[in-house]
C-alpha cells in the first residue's frame, strides 16, 4: 500500500517536505471556511468604504464579490452539463487519435 | 547606437542562426545559437533609434519593401518576442532534435520580421514563413495525431496567407499602396481578406480550433514556442490595421468568453491552456476593437505580460509531461510532491494570468477594463469580469490544482531539468517583476512596461494602482475562489475523466470530412455504373457485329441456292412493280 502522506517516502523532493500540511485532510476540509472568510471579508469592505467606478453598476456594495461567484458557478454548470453533456464524447472518437 | 546597423531588423540573426541551426550536426552548438540569436536581436532592438524609424529597405522587381519599421507598436511586440525567442532557448536547452532547433529559431525570426514589416508584401513573406516553420515543432512529436494535426494547421495558416496576399493585391490595385498601416478598412474587399487572413491566425471564433488542435500535440518546448508567437502577431496586426474597428470588440467579447466553458471540462491540461489562451486574445482584440490610445496600450502591455505567463504555464505543464508522460488531469495530482519547484512557477503562472495583484497580469488587464468602461461598453465590460472570474479557474485552479495537488496519484518523478527551471524562473521573476508597485518612492516594475507601450505618458497618468482598484479585484476573486471550492464540497464540481469536447472542427474533421469521402464513394460508384453501362453497350455491340460479320456471321453463312433465287426473284418483283407505279 502506497504511502499517501509521503512522510515516509523517500522518493519525496526535500523541498517538498516542509510543505506536506498542502495535502493534509484537515486543510481540505477546511479550505472551503477559510476562502469564505476571506470572500466575505473583502466583500465587507464595501459596507465601510465607497468604491468609484467606471460603471456605476460596480458601486453597488458587493458588485465584484457576486459577479465573481456567480460566472465562476455559471461557468462549471454550462461546462458540465452543456459543453460534457451535449459535446462530450469517449477519448478514441477521432479514430483512436487522441489529443496527445 | 552603431549608425551601421540601425537598418538591420532583429529578425535577422534570429533567421540566420536557424538557418544555420539546420546544418549544424552538434547539439552544443546549436543550443549555443538559440540562445545567442535572441541576444543579437536583443542587441539590434536596443541600437534602434528611439524616435522611430524606418529602413532594411529592400527594393525587388520594382516592389519597395520595408523590413524594419521601429515605432512605438513595433517596440513592445519586438521585444517580448525576442525574450520569448531566449526563454525558448534556454528552455529546450535538453533537447536534441535538429529539426526543431532550426524552426524554432525560424520561426521567432519570421515573427519578428513580421512586427517590424512596413509593407504587407514583407508582411506575407514572414507571415507564411512563420506558418512553414512552426508545423514541423508539432510534427516533431512523431504521433500519427500529431502529423495530421500538423496538416490541418499547415493547410488552415497557408489559407490565411493566401487571403492576406489576394487581399493586399486587391487593397494596392484599390489605393496604390502597400504599406501595412491603418489605411485597411473591413469596409472594402481587400481589406476585407485582410482582416479574415488576421482573424484566423487570431483565433476568431470559428476560426479558433487549429490552436486547440494542434497546440496540444506539440513536442513539450514546442507548445512552449507555439504559444509565444503565431496568435500575438495576429493581434499587432490587428492593432496596426484595424484599431477602432468596431466589430472588434465584440469579437474579442466572444473569445473571452466560449472558451471558459470548454476549458472547465477539457482533461488534457495543455488543451486547457489552449483555450486560455484563446481566452485571453480575446482581452486583446477588445482593446484593439475600442481603440484609444489607453485601450491600445492595455492590448500590447497584455500581449507582452501574457507571453511570459502563457509560456510560464505551458512550461510547467511540458515539465510535468516531460517526467511523467502524461498531462491529462485524470491521471495526475499530488505531484508538489516530487517537482515542488515547477509547482511555485505554475502557481505563479496562475496567478498572472488570473490577475492578482502584485502579478503582471493584473497591470495589464486593468488598462483594457478601464478602456473598455471610458467607452461606455458596460455590456462587453460585465463580459470582461465574467471572463476573468473564467480565467482563474482553468489557469489559476484547474491547472495548479489537478497538476500538482488534487488526488495523489502517487507518481513519484524527478524535478524538471535544471534548463526547465531556469526557464520558468526567468518567466516567473518577470511576472512578479511587472506587477510590481511603486513603493516608498521607488518606482515599480509596472513602470517599466507601462514605458514600453505604444502611447507611454497615457500609461503612466492611468490612476493603476488605487485602494478600489486593489479591493474590487481582490472581491472577484476570492468570491471566486470560493465558489470553487464551495462546488467541490458540494461535489458539483465535474470530476475529470478521459474524454474529448466536440468544438467547431467536427465541422471539417467529421462532417466535411465525412461529406467528401461520401461524395468520393458516390463519385466511384457512378463511375463504376458507368463503366459497367458502356461495357454493356460494347459487349452487345460488339456481340452483334460479330453475329453479322464474323467468320461464322450471318454474312458468311453457305446460303442455299433455291433460297437465294427466291429473294432475287422477290427483289425483282418489288422493283418492277415500284417502276410501274412510278411516274
Amino acid at each position: 500500500m502506497s504511502d499517501q502522506s509521503g512522510k515516509h517516502d523517500e522518493r519525496i523532493h526535500p523541498a517538498a517536505r516542509p510543505f506536506l500540511w498542502l495535502d493534509a485532510p484537515w486543510l481540505k476540509s477546511s479550505m472551503l471556511w477559510i476562502l469564505l472568510v476571506l470572500a466575505l471579508g473583502f466583500a465587507a469592505i464595501d459596507l465601510f468604504h465607497h468604491r468609484h467606478e467606471y460603471v456605476s453598476l460596480a458601486e453597488t456594495t458587493g458588485f465584484y464579490a457576486l459577479w465573481g461567484f456567480g460566472s465562476f458557478v455559471l461557468a462549471v454548470m454550462v461546462g458540465w452539463f452543456v459543453i460534457r453533456g451535449l459535446l462530450g464524447r469517449s477519448e478514441d472518437y477521432w479514430d483512436g487519435e487522441g489529443d496527445q | 547606437m552603431i549608425e551601421a546597423f540601425h537598418d538591420v531588423s532583429p529578425a535577422w540573426p534570429v533567421i540566420i542562426g536557424g538557418l544555420i541551426a539546420a546544418a549544424i550536426p552538434n547539439h552544443y552548438v546549436r543550443k549555443g545559437l538559440a540562445l545567442i540569436a535572441p541576444i543579437l536581436a536583443g542587441l539590434l532592438w536596443f541600437n534602434a533609434p528611439s524616435g522611430g524609424h524606418v529602413g532594411g529597405i529592400i527594393e525587388l522587381g520594382g516592389f519597395v519593401l520595408e523590413t524594419f519599421r521601429y515605432d512605438g507598436l513595433s517596440r513592445i511586440w519586438g521585444l517580448i518576442f525576442i525574450i520569448a525567442a531566449f526563454i525558448n532557448g534556454l528552455y529546450g536547452f535538453h533537447e536534441k532534435d535538429r529539426v526543431a532547433d532550426a524552426a524554432g529559431l525560424i520561426y521567432a525570426g519570421a515573427g519578428l520580421g513580421a512586427v517590424f514589416s512596413g509593407d504587407l508584401l514583407s508582411l506575407f513573406f514572414f507571415w507564411e514563413l512563420t506558418a512553414i516553420s512552426s508545423v514541423f515543432l508539432i510534427w516533431g512529436s512523431k504521433t500519427q495525431a500529431a502529423f495530421k494535426a500538423g496538416l490541418r494547421y499547415l493547410a488552415i495558416h497557408v489559407l490565411s496567407g493566401v487571403m492576406l496576399l489576394a487581399g493586399a493585391v486587391i487593397h494596392a490595385a484599390d489605393t496604390g499602396s502597400w504599406a501595412f498601416d491603418d489605411s485597411l478598412s473591413i469596409d472594402t474587399l481587400g481589406g476585407l481578406l485582410i482582416f479574415l487572413a488576421f482573424g484566423i491566425k487570431c483565433a476568431f471564433p470559428f476560426m479558433h480550433n487549429w490552436l486547440q488542435d494542434a497546440y496540444p500535440k506539440a513536442t513539450v518546448t514546442g507548445a512552449v514556442v507555439l504559444s509565444a508567437f503565431t496568435t500575438k502577431l495576429a493581434v499587432y496586426a490587428l492593432a496596426r490595421g484595424y484599431a477602432g474597428t468596431d466589430v472588434l470588440i465584440w469579437i474579442g467579447a466572444i473569445m473571452t468568453a466560449f472558451p471558459v466553458f470548454f476549458a472547465v471540462v477539457e482533461n488534457d491540461l495543455r488543451k486547457v491552456l489552449s483555450y486560455s489562451l484563446n481566452n485571453q486574445l480575446g482581452f486583446m482584440v477588445v482593446g484593439v476593437g475600442v481603440g484609444t490610445e489607453l485601450a491600445i496600450n492595455g492590448a500590447a502591455a497584455h500581449a507582452f505580460v501574457h507571453i511570459i505567463y502563457k509560456a510560464l504555464l505551458f512550461m510547467s505543464m511540458g515539465a510535468v509531461l516531460h517526467r511523467v508522460g502524461t498531462v491529462k488531469a485524470s491521471e495526475l495530482g499530488g505531484l508538489f510532491k516530487s517537482m515542488p519547484v515547477t509547482a511555485i512557477f505554475c502557481i505563479i503562472g496562475g496567478a498572472a494570468i488570473s490577475a492578482f495583484p502584485l502579478f503582471s497580469g493584473f497591470v495589464a488587464k486593468a488598462m483594457t477594463l478601464a478602456a473598455v468602461a471610458h467607452e461606455h461598453h458596460w455590456v462587453v465590460w460585465l463580459v470582461l469580469l465574467f471572463a476573468s472570474a473564467g480565467v482563474l479557474e482553468h489557469s489559476g485552479i484547474k491547472i495548479p490544482y489537478f497538476a500538482f495537488f488534487s488526488h495523489d496519484r502517487g507518481h513519484r518523478v524527478r524535478e524538471a531539468p535544471a534548463n526547465m527551471l531556469m526557464a520558468m524562473g526567468v518567466a516567473a521573476l518577470l511576472c512578479l517583476y511587472l506587477g510590481w508597485p511603486d513603493m516608498f518612492g521607488i518606482p515599480g516594475g509596472y513602470r517599466a512596461l507601462y514605458n514600453l507601450t505604444p502611447y507611454p505618458e497615457v500609461a503612466n497618468a492611468y490612476p493603476m494602482w488605487t485602494f478600489d482598484h486593489v479591493v474590487g479585484q481582490m472581491q472577484l476573486l476570492m468570491a471566486a475562489l470560493f465558489a470553487f471550492a464551495f462546488l467541490v464540497r458540494m461535489k458539483w464540481y465535474p470530476d475529470e475523466k478521459r474524454s474529448v469536447n466536440l468544438d467547431f472542427d467536427w465541422v471539417y474533421r467529421r462532417a466535411f470530412d465525412g461529406l467528401a469521402r461520401w461524395s468520393y464513394a458516390m463519385f466511384s460508384r457512378l463511375w463504376a455504373a458507368i463503366g459497367n453501362l458502356l461495357a454493356g453497350v460494347r459487349d452487345r455491340l460488339g456481340g452483334r457485329l460479330f453475329q453479322t460479320f464474323s467468320p461464322m456471321g450471318a454474312l458468311s453463312r453457305d446460303i442455299p441456292s433455291g433460297l437465294l433465287a427466291i429473294w432475287t426473284s422477290a427483289l425483282l418483283a418489288i422493283v418492277l412493280l415500284i417502276a410501274y407505279l412510278a411516274p
